[in-house]
C-alpha cells in the first residue's frame, strides 16, 4: 500500500469531477500490445501478442499469460512490471484463501481481491494506480468465467472481450462473431482471427501466446507446436472460404459457411442496377435496406443470365 | 501542498502524464546513457560472456576499483551500467538476496530469479513516490526532496543454470527484465543491438572462445576504436567452469590477438 510518509493521495479529482491519473493509466493500456479473452460454452480462452522488443530476447523466457491457481489464468495489457506485482499479491491471496477455507477460491472471489488491490492504489498515499488492465479467465463451480479488471479496481464480466492497441476493431470483430454456445476450440480459432486483424507482421507461434482452461478445470497455456496446429487449420479454413469465393456459382456460395463466419445473401435483379453512379455497399445499403458496417466483408458475385 | 494532476508534476514523480507514459521512468534512462559506458553479453552454447568499457577517468586513480563487474555469488555474476553508485548498492542488496536464497531454500539463486527480484524492486519505485524529511531540531520541515527512480543502471545478470544451461538476463530502470541471446545496455545500446542482431540471426550456437570473441567484437565495432586488453573488462559463466570469472589481462590479450588475426 501506499508509503505513510506521502500521507496525500496522488490521485485527485479534477475541477470536472474526473480522475486523471486513473484516465492517463488507462491511456497506457491502451498503447499496450492487444490482449482479449473469449468465453465458449465449455470453457475460456484468453491471447495475447507477444511482441518483443528485439529478436535477440529469447522468447522462452517471457511468459505473458500467468496462472493464479491451477484453475485461474490471467493476461494484461499495459505495463509489465506492475503485471507482475498484480499476479503475485493475487497468488498470495488465493493460497490465503485456501488455506483458511481448505477448498479453491472462487474466481469471482480472487477477481474481486485482485480489484480491490487495484483500486487501494487510486487511493493510498503515495503511489500511483497501475497501468494495467487485466483479463481474469477460470473455470470453477459456476462454470467458465472470464473477467476484466481496469486500473481504476472496476470489473465486470465478459463473454468476449479485448484490450489494448487495437480494442475497438477487435471488440467489433469478436461482436460479429460471438454466439452463446460456441465451443471452446472455435472459440481458440476466434481469437486467433482477432489477433490477427490487426496484426503489425507475420503471425506465429513466436509472436502470440495463448491460455485456455476447459471442464477438466485444468487452466493450460499452449506451447509453440499446439499453437502452430491451430493456425494451420485457421489458415485452411480461410483458404477454403478464398477458394469457393471466386468461383461464385450459387452451389458454392452456400456452402461458404465455414470458419464460424455468417454469410448474408443479398440479390440484386441487375436491370435495377442501371444508370446509377454508386458504391456496391451503399447500394445494398439502400436498396435492401440492410445496414452494412465498414467492417462488413462483401463478396460480389455476378451471375449471367 | 504539492498535487500531481499532470499540471507539469508528471515529471518529478512517478506519476501517470496525459498519454499515460512516466517520465521519471524515461529519464532514468537517458542517466543511464550519460554515464557514457556501453556493455555487451552474448550467450553461446556452454557459456555467456559479458563486456564493458574500463574508462578510468584519472590516471592517479587506483584501476582494480574501478569495476562494473560484480561476482554476487560464486556462481551469478551482475554487470551494472548506468550511475556507479546506485550500481554498488544494487550490488550489495543482490548479494545479501541471494545468500539469504541459499540459506532459505537450500540451492543456489538461479540467474533468472536474481534479474526478476532486481526488476521488481524497480518496480517498487517506479509506483511508489517517496518524500525524504529533511531537518530535524531546528527546522523540523519535510523538505520535498523526490528520491529519483531507485536504479538508474540496467543489470544484465548472468550464471549457468543445471537444466536449462547458459543464462543472461537483462534488467532495466522500468522494471522489465527478459532473457537474451544476446544484449546491449549504455550510450551505444541500439547500434550494438543491430550489430548482435545480424550476427545472431540464424541463431548460431557459439563456443566458448566465439561468445567471448563475438562480444569483444561487437563492442569494438560499435565504438569504433580497437582496444587495449586493460580498457576493457571480461565476464564468464561456462559449463565445464560455472564459476563466475572475470577474464585476467593476458586472457583478454589473446582474445583481441584472435580477433585481430581473424580479421
Amino acid at each position: 500500500m501506499g508509503d505513510s510518509q506521502y500521507s496525500f493521495s496522488l490521485t485527485t479529482f479534477s475541477p470536472s469531477g474526473k480522475l486523471v491519473q486513473i484516465e492517463h493509466a488507462l491511456t497506457a493500456v491502451g498503447s499496450g500490445q492487444t490482449s482479449l479473452g473469449i468465453k465458449a460454452s465449455n470453457g475460456v480462452v484468453i491471447a495475447t501478442e507477444k511482441k518483443l522488443p528485439s529478436i535477440l530476447v529469447d522468447e522462452a523466457s517471457v511468459q505473458k499469460i500467468q496462472h493464479l491457481t491451477p484453475n485461474i489464468g490471467v493476461v494484461y495489457s499495459g505495463m509489465g512490471p506492475d503485471f507482475r506485482v498484480l499476479v503475485r499479491k493475487s497468488r498470495k491471496q488465493a493460497e490465503q484463501y485456501n488455506r483458511l477455507y481448505k477448498e479453491p477460491i472462487p474466481v469471482t472471489q480472487l477477481v474481486r481481491e485482485t480489484a480491490t488491490v487495484m483500486q487501494e492504489f487510486t487511493q493510498s498515499g503515495g503511489v500511483r494506480p497501475f497501468g494495467v488492465s487485466l483479463l481474469v479467465a477460470g473455470y470453477d463451480d459456476k462454470g467458465p468465467q472470464l473477467y476484466q479488471v481496469d486500473p481504476s479496481g472496476s470489473y465486470f464480466s465478459w463473454k468476449a472481450s479485448a484490450m489494448g492497441k487495437n480494442v475497438s476493431n477487435a471488440k467489433t470483430f469478436l461482436e460479429k462473431r460471438y454466439t452463446e454456445d460456441m465451443e471452446l476450440d472455435d472459440a481458440i480459432h476466434t481469437a486467433i482471427l482477432t489477433l490477427k486483424e490487426g496484426f503489425e507482421g507475420e503471425i506465429s507461434s513466436k509472436n502470440i501466446e495463448i491460455g485456455k482452461i476447459g471442464a477438466d478445470k485444468v487452466f493450460r497455456v499452449l506451447t509453440p507446436a499446439e499453437i502452430d496446429d491451430y493456425l494451420a487449420e485457421v489458415e485452411e479454413s480461410a483458404a477454403a472460404t478464398r477458394r469457393t469465393g471466386k468461383i461464385g456459382n450459387e452451389e458454392e456460395e452456400s456452402k461458404m459457411m465455414t470458419g464460424g463466419r455468417n454469410y448474408t445473401r443479398l440479390s440484386i435483379d441487375s436491370q435495377k442496377v442501371s444508370g446509377s453512379v454508386c458504391t456496391p455497399r451503399w447500394f445494398f445499403s439502400r436498396e435492401r435496406g440492410v445496414k452494412i458496417s465498414p467492417s462488413h466483408h462483401l463478396l460480389i458475385c455476378f451471375h449471367k443470365r | 501542498m504539492s498535487r500531481g494532476s499532470g499540471g507539469g508534476y508528471d515529471r518529478h514523480i512517478t506519476i501517470f502524464s496525459p498519454e499515460g507514459r512516466l517520465f521519471q521512468v524515461e529519464y532514468a534512462f537517458k542517466a543511464v546513457k550519460a554515464a557514457g559506458i556501453t556493455s555487451i553479453g552474448v550467450r553461446g552454447k556452454d557459456s555467456v560472456c559479458v563486456v564493458t568499457q574500463k574508462k578510468v577517468p584519472d590516471k592517479l586513480l587506483d584501476e582494480s576499483s574501478v569495476s562494473h563487474l560484480f561476482p554476487v555469488t560464486k556462481y551469478l555474476g551482475l554487470l551494472a551500467t548506468g550511475m556507479t553508485a546506485d550500481s554498488r548498492s544494487l550490488v550489495t542488496q543482490a548479494r545479501n538476496e541471494a545468500a539469504e536464497f541459499r540459506f532459505q531454500y537450500g540451492y543456489e539463486m538461479p540467474a533468472d530469479i536474481l534479474a526478476k527480484w532486481i526488476a521488481d524492486k524497480s518496480q517498487v519505485y517506479t509506483q511508489h513516490a517517496y518524500m525524504r524529511p529533511l531537518g530535524v531540531g531546528k527546522f523540523c520541515t519535510h523538505f520535498p526532496t523526490y528520491l529519483h527512480i531507485y536504479t538508474s543502471t540496467f543489470a544484465m545478470v548472468l550464471g549457468m543454470d543445471e537444466e536449462r544451461g547458459p543464462l543472461l538476463y537483462k534488467c532495466d530502470p522500468a522494471g522489465h527484465f527478459y532473457g537474451h541471446k544476446a544484449t546491449s545496455a549504455g550510450m551505444k545500446e541500439q547500434e550494438a543491438i543491430n550489430f548482435l542482431e545480424k550476427k545472431m540471426k540464424e541463431n548460431p550456437a557459439f563456443t566458448y572462445d566465439e561468445t567471448v570473441q563475438t562480444a569483444i567484437s561487437a563492442l569494438q565495432s560499435v565504438l569504433q576504436e580497437d582496444f587495449k586488453a586493460t580498457e576493457i573488462e571480461v565476464g564468464v559463466v561456462r559449463a565445464d567452469n560455472p564459476i563466475f570469472r572475470c577474464l585476467e589481462t593476458e586472457e583478454i590479450e589473446e582474445h583481441l590477438t584472435a580477433i585481430s588475426e581473424r580479421d
